[in-house]
């Protein structure tokens, strides 16, 4: 029965995950549309049938359903009361028990129902054969705004942008998962459409996935019908709709010629860190693990930084330097240099001393970047942040760009590096539209006049 | 008035040099600003006299890293000189025969091409180097294309330095020009054409992190230490402070020292954007009261001192106001200690206003 009801749903890795607040089978009318096509709820044995009733909807609209159960008692009954309610699939949120989510498996091996993963950012299973890798821990992406008001600024002079894009690169670069961040509102806040826009934003344009969270007021606006609520909801959906109608773009590579080795226990799950200081400079930069550093990671690459020699092999050492014997340049972090891992696995950012000491580091990597173009250099940018791509045979590039500042921003210039013929806009609001490419001593320029939240250059 | 009851104004000096103002009423960016500029430029003589076969260095004010926005605001509707403005400015001076318009800014904390600058700002460079023939630009915040540093000498001696060493653009020019907005200033009370000329010092020689004997051509700072608050002298490749137990505090020093700029590099041409602008501070790091305001004002003339003086009045202050009186609060009076070098005079009964009356263009910046 599963299979069957399997087959008429999207495979794992295409899922689009929202957390679900309702078991109301009307409420499914929201999904019409949407390209939502898997609802995680909360799983409570005490509404089995109503769970029942309402993945057997879901099911005949081809939207999976999902348990979402936490740490506690019986963890394997829960899972397998949900399997026999027919939801779809199991998801484990949060700390569990060493081999708890082995013997859930286990438990339900009969069923083959997929069981996904969302633990702390410190466990999760990089490199494992898992579709889906994911972690429930996630800063709320935006402007850091001190208690005055202000906007902060970080150590590159411009406003600090909150981002998980940095973790979510280093997780995507130990292997073909699709990762999923299942980050909540932060509560006691009041969360505008931009806000949720930019955390679709946020995760979409390194490739992941941001599983919808609404909070809970504007969930409850949403249930009631509230002609607000309800434009809000359409201009996440159309977010949403804006990425996962180009999926292919989750295809194409990091691109630039900057890559930064650097391990988990280097701090590269971590927020804030090395590598979220150069993407907020728009650096292009690729995450690479020192379990993946072989010759064709750096491929491309003429600057790498490693963050901590003293932990590479022998072979990854001998990988680096091939780079710099054939002129690449390598920055090798003096010790210490490296971020601290995280002293306990609920911590994901850097504390205030580790903020400093990058402060001393981020003053040598910008004297290793300077005003070079690694790939492409943006202008009028600083309330936003960008990834460079690039597609399997290298003809096609795209930049992403998600504006964090609630603002539209005008006049945003983009230099490429090399010689392209042809440039493409996407938006979630305006659709395509063709640019005008024109020279420049790096190579190709191009100008966009407004961002809204979320814009993808194309390039070939 | 009795005696105590407030300082003494001393008489404004009947000698001073007073010269025309033209104020224009332009209430949006969208309107025709060429033409606003053009009937403002005629009304001082036309813009040919000055600019024909000349080279022309524009100094724009571009305060603040271009990353921080108030409200999310484009920057040339809230502290910047607006790029629609600079761009009418500089296609009226390539067609009255300027030889070279070269746009020059301090830009903030970095030595880079000015050019970045501007498409970080959100400029359409390509649009502002089509606009006339010859335009350049300069950042100024270091040597830049130059090889040695100009030095200004302020006549007289001057208030706080005798001398002060710039970037090459200002000596190498035949008209200088300042493009300023019409805003508060925290230090200063007031930012018009003259305290934009405080950014024609380099931050290699007057920034924070400026060496100790020779400039630092990587300037990755404001100048806090050595300007505002007296921490420090220059390198001393440059001319060093006259007395440096005088008045350390900022709003003492930054006026004196604005004065001392404009008797030492003379302007010929102030151009004041009051289209849309902020008042209460110069930029959005100030911790104040700001809003954003559209006085709808354009101002210009060709003496700083003069025009900067008919802009005050317009912002709705008194040009005269001695420190302790809005906008001079906390600081000495720019205009007046630039009168005091024989710049020119702020008595409004010696100006001659054209264009729009002053009362007509009138918009307080303080209820």
């Amino acid at each position: 029965m599963i299979l069957a009801l399997l087959l008429t749903l999207a495979a794992p890795s295409d899922w689009v995950p929202a957390r679900w607040h309702w078991l109301e089978t009307k409420t499914l009318e929201l999904l019409s549309g949407s390209p939502v096509n898997c609802l995680l709820v909360d799983w409570n044995a005490q509404q089995k049938a109503q769970a029942q009733a309402f993945a057997a909807a879901a099911g005949e609209r081809g939207i999976a359903t999902l348990a979402v159960i936490r740490p506690g008692d019986n963890v394997v009954e829960a899972a397998r009361g949900a399997i026999s309610a027919k939801l779809t699939g199991i998801v484990l949120e949060g700390d569990f028990p060493a081999g708890a989510a082995e013997r859930v498996k286990d438990g339900l091996a009969d069923s083959k129902a997929p069981v996904i993963e969302l633990p702390m950012r410190a466990s999760m299973k990089l490199g494992s054969n898992a579709p889906i890798i994911g972690s429930t821990q996630g800063v709320w992406p935006g402007i850091q705004v001190l208690e005055d008001g202000a906007a902060k600024a970080g150590p590159s002079g411009s406003p600090w942008i909150n981002t998980n894009s940095g973790f979510l690169r280093a997780a995507r670069a130990f292997g073909d998962h699709v990762v999923w961040i299942g980050n909540l509102p932060p509560p006691g806040t009041v969360v505008t459409a931009e806000g949720y826009l930019e955390a679709i934003g946020d995760a979409a344009m390194t490739g992941a996935r941001w599983i919808v969270a609404l909070d809970d007021g504007f969930a409850r606006r949403l249930h009631d019908g509230e002609a607000a609520a309800i434009k809000d909801w359409q201009r996440i959906v159309q977010q949403l709709r804006f990425y996962e109608d180009r999926r292919d773009w989750r295809a194409f590579r990091p691109a630039g010629k900057l890559a930064v080795v650097q391990g988990v226990n280097d701090g590269a799950l971590l927020s804030g860190g090395i590598l979220d200081m150069i993407l907020s400079r728009h650096t292009p930069v690729r995450a690479v693990p020192p379990e993946r550093l072989r010759a064709e990671a750096l491929a491309g690459a003429s600057m790498a930084v490693d963050v901590d020699a003293s932990s590479l092999t022998p072979e990854q050492r001998e990988v680096l330097k091939t780079f710099t014997r054939s002129g690449g340049t390598l920055l090798t972090a003096p010790p210490g240099w490296k971020d601290a891992a995280p002293a306990k696995p609920d911590r994901i950012t850097l504390d205030e001393k580790e903020l400093k000491r990058l402060d001393d580091i981020w003053h040598d990597m910008q004297a290793l970047i300077g005003r070079r173009n690694l790939g492409a250099r943006l202008f009028n940018v600083s309330s936003m942040l960008s990834n460079l791509l690039e597609s399997s045979d290298g003809k096609q590039i795209l930049v992403h760009l998600v504006n964090y500042s609630n603002y539209p921003v005008e006049a945003v210039t983009v230099h490429f590096l090399g010689d392209f013929k042809s440039a493409r806009l996407y938006t979630p609001e305006g659709g395509e539209k063709k640019l005008e490419v024109y020279k420049v001593d790096e190579g190709t320029g191009v100008d966009i006049e407004q961002v809204n939240v979320s814009a993808t250059l194309r390039l070939e | 008035m009795l005696a105590g009851a407030a300082p003494l104004m001393k008489a404004a000096p009947k000698d001073a040099p007073t010269a025309p103002v033209s104020i224009a009423k332009c209430a949006s960016y969208d309107e025709d600003v060429t033409a606003k500029l053009a009937a403002m430029f005629d009304q001082l003589g036309g813009l040919e006299r000055i600019v024909r076969g000349k080279t022309v260095t524009i100094k724009l004010n571009l305060t603040g890293s271009p990353g921080l926005r108030f409200e999310g605001k484009p920057l040339g509707v809230t502290h910047y000189t607006h790029p629609k403005l600079v761009g009418a400015t500089a296609h009226l001076m390539g067609r009255a025969g300027a030889k070279r318009i070269r746009f020059v800014e301090s830009a903030w904390a970095t030595g880079g091409p000015l050019e970045e600058y501007l498409l970080d700002s959100g400029w359409n460079v390509r649009a502002l180097l089509a606009a006339a023939p010859g335009v350049e630009f300069e950042n100024t915040n270091n040597l830049g294309k130059g090889k040695r540093y100009s030095r200004f000498k302020v006549p007289g001696g001057g208030y706080i330095y005798p001398a002060y060493d710039l970037n090459h653009a200002f000596e190498e020019t035949d008209v200088f020009v300042s493009m300023a907005k019409l805003k508060n200033h925290e230090t200063c009370g007031v930012t018009l054409s003259m305290k934009n000329c405080f950014g024609n010092t380099p931050a290699s020689i007057y920034g924070d992190n400026a060496g100790v004997d020779e400039p630092n051509e990587n300037p990755t700072s404001g100048r806090g230490e050595i300007f505002h608050a007296g921490n420090r002298q220059p390198p001393k490749s440059a001319p060093q402070e006259i007395d440096p137990k005088s008045n350390r505090h900022a709003g003492y020093r930054v006026p004196h020292i604005v004065a001392d700029l404009i008797a030492a590099r003379p302007l010929d041409l102030e151009i004041i954007d009051g289209i849309e602008s902020m008042a209460g501070g110069e930029g959005p790091w100030i911790r104040g009261p700001l809003r954003l305001v559209q006085p709808g004002v354009l101002v210009a003339g060709t003496n700083p001192v003069t025009t900067d003086a008919v802009a005050t009045a317009v912002m709705g202050y008194d040009p005269r106001a001695q420190k302790g009186t809005a906008p001079f609060r906390t600081c000495d009076n720019t205009m007046l200690l630039a009168e005091g070098h024989g710049v020119g005079t702020t008595d409004l009964n010696r100006i001659e206003v054209a264009g729009v009356p002053i009362a007509q263009a009138l918009y307080r910046y303080e209820a």
